[in-house]
């Protein structure tokens, strides 16, 4: 069924179909319409679970790593200071190997004080252990979520669904929301062997030698590598149930592309049009979409952009003193490329400055006439 | 306990199944929760140190038996004071200042009466050194003495000028505030003690009061039987009769027929039983006070329920003259009257308004200004302004309305308990004051029968407690509600007779009126400690009414003394 929605209330009909029974968070701007949405349904008997209104963010990602070793299905979102103040759970829910399924809407961190797009909340969380996921639309954050259960659920590691604040969690959108029939073909029950069990008293978390701690980390490295496989798996699962993929990556005209942009999120719709737009000029421009950040697709898009001389990685994020954290990763990825392709780093659209079609194609341009690296990365203040 | 905490390696996570009880995390803190009770103001306030806190906690745990013993252990009449005690203590709870005071007096009611028919679980002390004490008036001062001396193992003779017990209870309380069938219930139970009762005997005449001091000790408890006089003119006409000998009659089932209106003088309990009575017998009734609403000495729910069967009320009144006039009716002429200034007492004073008089015509006039106590028969050393003064060092002691002391079932019942703590001590040749600073409830004068049991028996005293204030109740743990008003006989049918009017709770009405109780400064078992407690040390047996800590393992972290909702746990320094 069609309806026209916003990115957040495609997350919460995404949770309310994957039956989840237990859903834990505290509200914060601009994820507080997924909060309100589920908590409404919950008090129209429309969802059948429990809803715990906890007082942090820190406690409602406890509440989810406790409830999911229980053996059930878990849910939270957040956004901003509230993932930041999550930060300590992060690593548990991992650890713990707690497939809880997140939503975050990317919002910037204070300070300043701001309520808009910029993806450095869930970027900085990078190293917790969580899969991650980046979405361009409210369909693809429906989507995504019902995905994600199914891969956390195999390889019990948690997973991070990100969508911009306002571009993707306020605007209205066309969605198509599945049947439930079809979430319930497609979305096996929940099996987790290392849950709580009443009849054999155990405790968690509990210390270990250092051979065990590398042991365990080992394990969960195993694990996240195998996400990129699983994750393509589930997606073509996905594609035919519900006759929609996406991919880990997505390669737009990449094939005869001078110059390759790479996007992650809401810019790559802007980029899809600029790209229309620079080909009908006789440019060669391709794009390659990065969904999935953790683990990082690094062998599919060492493959996809094989050959091209020119990439620009436009990132609405930034680390302090590095610059911005999607073409690290790509340069890392690129490193033994026998052909060392010149990577451009841009800084756009942070703090939730809007960037156009106009600005895209700016940067391609700007690309195609470059020959000599540039180590730094370069500010789009438009 | 399985002590291999090496974890498992099925699984993708450690998952340890031995226990780490062996590590004594309790020797890593300094600070240990201790429980520290306190008295409730509700228990401080009642003067018989009624234990409502722990009596209530009972109720809402369904426990209405073992309630009742509590309550019997203080008190021998709940099922009295459940119905006509002017309840201080919810005047004094501390839920008045949240929402509204917890139905105490309702509930000792409803808890008396569910359990009515449980035996006295109470054992008395076995006493070698018994003694025998001279009790005279069986009301409820004597009955209590009686009743207290019998726990303490002192058997006792009670001489009742009335052919039965009960004094006020029996004689002046109407039916509809007490049912005569209540009180019986509650006599017999104390006189199934080893206590005689010799009625119709009247101390000067039937025996002299030295025969009394023949006995180990005398408890003198003879109440306030006389009316006091208007002291005005026409006051010895046939239709001017006294309050106390109208009720006396009315409780004696005799046919008494009023005029057809009615004018009650008074502001007293005497006056509104008078006046409420005067109404079942069909007439038409006006109260006349000369001081205000305000000041009326009545208790305040008997006020109310007069003015809802229809008693009209006439203050700033006193009555100066009655004549008696051509059509048989009086003329009762009244002094107009205007508070001004405090008398000694520290009530607003009335004061005559020159030459401003009314009058009034009535078929009946009824006093109620007040009782006195006979004293022809006592000997004047053992009087004082008009009232009975005992001297332990003859062994005599004096009880209730006959002494110093405000004039409430209540005052008696708690006077004759401290007289029989007194009496055993004096006995024993021991220290009153010295005791009774240490079996205190609080420092309203109450006493508390089941601390002397226990010192008396061990030698341990309980130590002082603390009355806990209402800043000190966690109040966020309380949900806001509305106390549950006792139903009452319809108005039709009310005032056809001397049936009770106010009727019981239902068991639910009873469970939710418990339930209400803060539990101040005790334990009811409301298990925030146990499940705050972060390391799962507390354990709670409600039955046996105990909170274990495991202080091996307890680190004294304090969160089960900050979310205890009656501040009854503190951290206390150790080591």
């Amino acid at each position: 069924m069609k309806d026209f929605l916003t990115g957040n209330h495609a997350v919460a009909h995404a949770v309310k179909l994957c039956r989840t029974p237990l859903i834990a968070a505290y509200p914060i701007t601009p994820q507080t319409a997924i909060y309100e949405k589920l908590s409404e349904w919950e008090a129209s008997g429309v969802l059948k679970g429990i809803m715990m209104r906890t007082e942090s963010e820190h406690s409602a990602m406890a509440s989810c790593i406790a409830a999911s070793l229980t053996g059930v299905r878990t849910f939270t979102a957040t956004s901003s200071q509230g993932i930041a103040l999550m930060h300590e759970m992060l690593h548990f829910a991992a650890g713990c190997r707690a497939p809880v399924v997140m939503a975050n809407v990317n919002r910037l961190l204070a300070a300043p004080w701001g309520f808009w797009a910029d993806q450095l909340d869930s970027l900085s969380q990078r190293d917790t252990g969580w899969i991650q996921f980046y979405c361009e639309n409210g369909q693809e954050a429906l989507d995504t979520v019902i995905q994600s259960y199914k891969i956390a659920e195999q390889v019990y590691l948690p997973a991070m669904v990100s969508l911009e604040a306002f571009f993707v969690s306020h605007f209205m959108e066309p969605v198509d929301i599945p049947e439930q029939e079809q979430v319930d073909r497609f979305l096996p029950p929940l099996d987790l062997p290392h849950k709580f069990d009443i009849d054999k008293p155990g405790f968690f978390v509990p210390v270990v030698s250092s051979e065990l701690y590398r042991k365990y980390k080992h394990m969960a490295q195993e694990s996240m590598d195998s996400v990129k496989e699983i994750a393509v798996k589930v997606d073509q699962e996905f594609k035919e149930e519900f006759g929609r993929g996406y991919g880990m990556i997505e390669s737009v005209a990449l094939e005869d592309a001078e110059v390759a942009l790479v996007t992650a999120g809401s810019i790559t719709s802007t980029a899809r049009l600029a790209i229309k737009n620079l080909r009908k000029q006789g440019n060669k421009v391709g794009l390659l979409k990065v969904r999935l950040f953790r683990p990082f697709p690094v062998e599919a898009i060492q493959v996809a952009l094989k050959g091209k001389k020119k990439i620009a990685i436009i990132d609405r994020n930034l680390s302090l003193g590095s610059g911005g954290i999607f073409c690290q990763e790509l340069r890392a990825t690129l490193i033994h490329s026998p052909d060392h392709p010149l990577t451009y780093s841009y800084i756009a659209g942070i703090g939730g400055t809007d960037v156009t079609p106009e600005v895209i194609q700016k940067i391609a341009m700007e690309v195609m006439s470059r020959t000599e690296p540039v180590d730094k990365p370069m500010w789009v203040m438009e | 306990m399985n002590t291999n905490h090496e974890p498992s390696s099925e699984y993708v996570i450690p998952i340890s199944f031995g226990s780490t009880e062996i590590i004594e995390t309790g020797n890593w803190g300094f600070l240990k929760p201790q429980t520290s009770f306190m008295t409730a103001p509700c228990q401080e306030s009642c003067p018989a140190g009624n234990p409502i806190p722990q009596f209530l906690y009972l109720a809402t745990d369904g426990r209405y038996h073992e309630a009742l013993q509590i309550l019997l252990r203080e008190n021998p009449f709940p099922g009295v004071c459940g119905r006509v005690c002017f309840h201080p203590c919810e005047t004094d709870c501390n839920r008045a200042q949240y929402d509204e005071p917890v139905s105490i007096r309702s509930m000792e009611r409803y808890v008396s009466d569910v359990a009515a028919n449980q035996p006295l679980n109470l054992k008395p002390v076995r006493n070698e050194g018994s003694k025998r004490v001279a009790i005279v008036g069986a009301g409820p001062a004597g009955l209590s003495c009686a009743y207290f001396l019998s726990l303490l193992g002192h058997p006792s003779t009670i001489f009742e000028s009335q052919k039965e017990p009960g004094g006020v209870m029996r004689w002046g309380i109407p039916g509809y505030r007490l049912p005569k069938s209540i009180l019986r219930k509650e006599i017999q139970r104390i006189l199934c003690l080893p206590i005689q009762i010799k009625t119709n005997i009247i101390v000067g005449e039937d025996i002299s009061f030295d025969e009394l001091t023949q006995f180990d000790a005398v408890f003198l408890s003879p109440g306030a039987g006389l009316n006091t006089s208007l002291s005005i003119e026409g006051e010895d006409l046939k239709q001017v009769w006294m309050g106390q000998d109208f009720l006396g009659r009315i409780n004696s089932k005799e046919k008494v027929t009023l005029g057809k209106e009615c004018i009650v003088i008074g502001g007293g309990n005497t006056a509104m039983d008078v006046a409420r009575s005067a109404l079942r017998l069909g007439s038409k009734v006006t109260v006349a006070y000369r001081r205000t609403k305000g000041e009326m000495p009545a208790i305040r729910d008997e006020i109310i329920e007069a003015e809802e069967e229809g008693v009209r009320f006439e203050f700033l009144i006193q009555p100066v003259k009655i004549n008696r006039l051509q059509n048989k009716k009086l003329a009762v002429t009244f002094q107009r009257m205007k508070l001004s200034g405090l008398d000694p007492s520290g009530r607003p004073k009335p004061i005559p308004v020159k030459r401003k008089f009314i009058t009034m015509e009535t078929d009946q006039l009824i006093t109620a200004v007040g009782e006195q106590v006979d004293l022809s028969w006592i000997p004047q050393d053992l009087i004082k302004n008009g009232l009975i003064e005992g001297n332990p060092s003859s062994k005599i002691f004096g009880g209730g309305d006959a002494i110093d002391q405000p004039r409430t079932v209540v005052h008696a019942i708690s006077s004759g308990k401290k007289a029989a703590i007194s009496i055993d001590l004096c006995l024993r040749g021991e220290s009153v004051n010295q005791v009774f600073s240490k079996i205190k409830v609080g420092n309203k004068g109450a006493v508390s029968m089941g601390a002397y049991l226990k010192g008396r028996e061990d030698g341990e005293w309980p130590e002082e407690q603390r009355i806990i204030t209402y800043e000190q109740i966690n109040t966020l743990y309380f949900e806001s509600s509305r106390r549950v008003r006792m139903r009452k006989r319809s108005d039709d049918k009310r005032l056809k007779g001397f049936s009770e009017v106010n009727l019981s709770f239902t068991s639910k009405e009873a469970h939710f009126s418990a339930s209400r109780c803060f539990s101040c400064g005790t334990c009811n078992y409301c298990y925030n400690c146990y499940f705050f407690c972060p390391e799962g040390v507390i354990s709670l047996d409600p039955v046996q009414r105990r909170r274990i800590v495991d202080f091996e393992h307890c680190k004294g972290c304090g969160t089960c003394a900050k979310v205890c909702p009656k501040s009854v746990v503190v951290m206390k320094e150790v080591g």
